[in-house]
């Protein structure tokens, strides 16, 4: 089957705040609300994946630290309870994820061939990452589209940032060979905070809003530069100004999702959609997304190529 | 002095998790043999510390009685899964944490089912056989804002607190010594320090252990951290120092070599 191809990507943050504020089933602990504008961003990013309809996820989390290689998960379904070790008391979830192990497979065969490390994850007692599990609770809590979860190699901090980066351009461009071939139409999450300088003091309760605000001025500031940048489709300067945003701000994206992303994407100069922005105990959280068929460059669902 | 016994041990699951590799497999034999001596020691309760239990907003201690879980790290999950049985003792752990906040320390505790118990607390436990209900434990996690000298300060704190109760401690730094890793497939036989320069700096700072210099210690520390890519900062020897007051006689190495291009070793520091 050929002719697969990426209809959207996302930046889709991961803090378990926006699920203990949403208070779904799945989550033990309870709260009265808190980070609507970013619950509310993800509203509308949920709306836009209902429409898309994409038959696969992939979504590439910083919170999966692999020394070796890119791992993928190959396992059909993981279920389970996921803690997360930073905010216990928030997030307590109990997951049940299933993963499309042929297009996993896939991703790190063309990753290999492309000169990367690539290892398939096939431990049935294996536990996901709570930042790949909040990422895909936001975006879709149906959780009825199957899923690709990759790790986030360390190189970017290991090594340089230069060459962790170019690990993940080269994992993107891997990661589009293997959808193309796949026929199927795919989705990117990209899990990733902006700004990620925080305060390091959690409000009693957590979901009070009159403390939240961003930790500092120049990681708003340069939260607020990237995204403009974004919306008017200036991708390239984004990407010229990446590793200076990354000093200077503490961003997340450091760790490699947003670059594979677009790698994956061919970098279009694309104006995004910003869903939304709001901080999370002091980082800079945006939802925002590159929905390649409304640009035209992919199909609606049912559309023959 | 309520401190019997002190030791540092890798955090790496390779040595439990492979031991048909003879060169981990020595490491696991280590800590194996040092649990020996650590339960002679008789603590009544064992100090733990770990790089791999990461915090970032505040310090978080483990109260939980009883965790009983299985552990697949996130790194090494094809060679199986770390099964884990972990007594604490909650009393003391929570006095730790009172006794960070009267210090200004911002600190919780972590009672959850299911909570992620980092690798290195799990093999050091496993190996050393502590975490018993016979030989609890209190775990602290490693805030990756806090630097080498309030990690000391913390173990000091944890262990006048755990003193004051009248209890023998036991204490464990958990993590590895020089960083660098093979960042691709290498075959296990052919493990090694993956840098010289780094596996020379092993070898120094281990001999400054042993001679209990702890002036000349102390002094090579900071440019050990460096120019060893030292796994944390090697905050995990400065919990040791930090619990020890700043010292110790000297310190027997029972095993020192490679896990998967970082160095590691097996410390019993005489006190």
């Amino acid at each position: 089957m050929a002719n697969g191809e990426i209809i959207s990507g996302f930046i889709a943050p991961h803090p378990p705040h926006l699920v203990y504020g949403e208070n779904p089933p799945q989550n033990e602990p309870k709260s009265t609300g808190g980070w609507e504008q970013l619950r509310w961003a993800y509203e509308r990013a949920r709306a836009s994946i209902e429409e898309l309809k994409p038959d696969v996820l992939l979504v590439h989390s910083p919170h999966w630290i692999t020394s070796v290689g890119h791992h993928f998960i190959g396992v059909d379904h993981l279920q389970g309870r996921s803690v997360d070790p930073i905010f216990p008391n928030l997030f307590r979830f109990d997951y049940s994820i299933n993963f499309d192990v042929e297009l996993s497979e896939a991703c790190c065969e063309e990753g290999r061939k492309a000169g990367l490390v690539t290892k398939m994850m096939r431990n049935p007692r294996f536990r996901p990452d709570y930042g790949t599990i909040t990422t895909l609770h936001m975006i879709r809590p149906q959780w009825d589209i199957p899923v690709v979860s990759i790790s986030a190699n360390n190189t970017p901090y290991y090594l340089s940032m230069e060459e962790g980066l170019g690990e993940m351009d080269a994992l993107g461009k891997a990661t589009r060979e293997a959808i193309l071939k796949s026929g199927k139409r795919a989705v990117l999450l990209a899990s990733n905070t902006l700004s990620h300088w925080h305060f390091h003091e959690e409000p009693v309760p957590p979901e009070d809003m009159s403390k939240e605000h961003p930790k500092n001025k120049i990681g708003y500031d340069w939260d607020m530069r990237m995204i403009e940048l974004m919306r008017q489709g200036r991708m390239d300067e984004v990407f010229q100004l990446l590793p200076q945003f990354i000093e200077e701000a503490f961003a997340e994206v450091k760790s490699g999702a947003f670059t594979w992303m677009h790698a994956a994407m061919q970098y279009p100069n694309l104006p995004a959609q910003l869903h939304g922005y709001g901080t999370v105990i002091g980082t800079g959280n945006a939802v925002v997304e590159w929905n390649l068929v409304k640009a035209g460059l992919a199909r609606m669902a049912g559309k023959a190529a | 002095m309520t401190i019997v016994s002190a030791f540092l041990v890798p955090g790496s699951p390779l040595p439990h998790l492979r031991p048909d590799v003879d060169s981990w497999r020595q490491f696991k034999v280590a800590m194996e043999n040092v649990g020996e001596k650590l339960r002679a020691s008789k603590p009544d309760v064992v100090l733990i510390y770990s790089t791999q239990w990461f915090a970032v907003l505040d310090e978080i201690w483990l109260t939980r009685h009883r965790s009983l879980d299985v552990h697949v790290d996130e790194n090494w999950h094809e060679f199986g899964e770390l099964p884990y049985d972990i007594h604490t003792d909650v009393d003391l752990a929570n006095a730790c944490i009172e006794s960070c906040r009267a210090a200004g320390v911002n600190a919780r505790g972590a009672d959850y089912e299911s909570f992620p118990i980092d690798t290195g607390t799990i093999v050091a436990c496993n190996a050393l056989k502590v975490g018993t209900p016979e030989l609890p434990v209190v775990v602290a996690s490693n805030n990756l804002y806090d630097n080498q000298a309030a990690t000391e300060k913390l173990a000091a704190l944890a262990v006048a607190c755990i003193s004051e109760k009248g209890k023998r401690i036991a204490v464990i730094g958990v993590g590895g010594l020089s960083g660098s890793v093979f960042t691709t497939a290498v075959d296990p036989v052919e493990d090694r320090v993956v840098k010289k320069v780094e596996d020379d700096c092993n070898k120094k700072i281990l001999s400054l252990m042993e001679s209990g210099n702890i002036q000349a210690l102390r002094e090579a520390l900071n440019s050990y951290a460096k120019e060893a890519r030292a796994e944390m900062g090697f905050k995990h020897f400065h919990w040791l120092l930090g619990a020890l007051d700043g010292h110790f006689k000297g310190a027997i190495v029972h095993h020192y070599g490679a896990i998967y291009g970082s160095g590691a070793a097996v410390v019993e520091f005489s006190i």
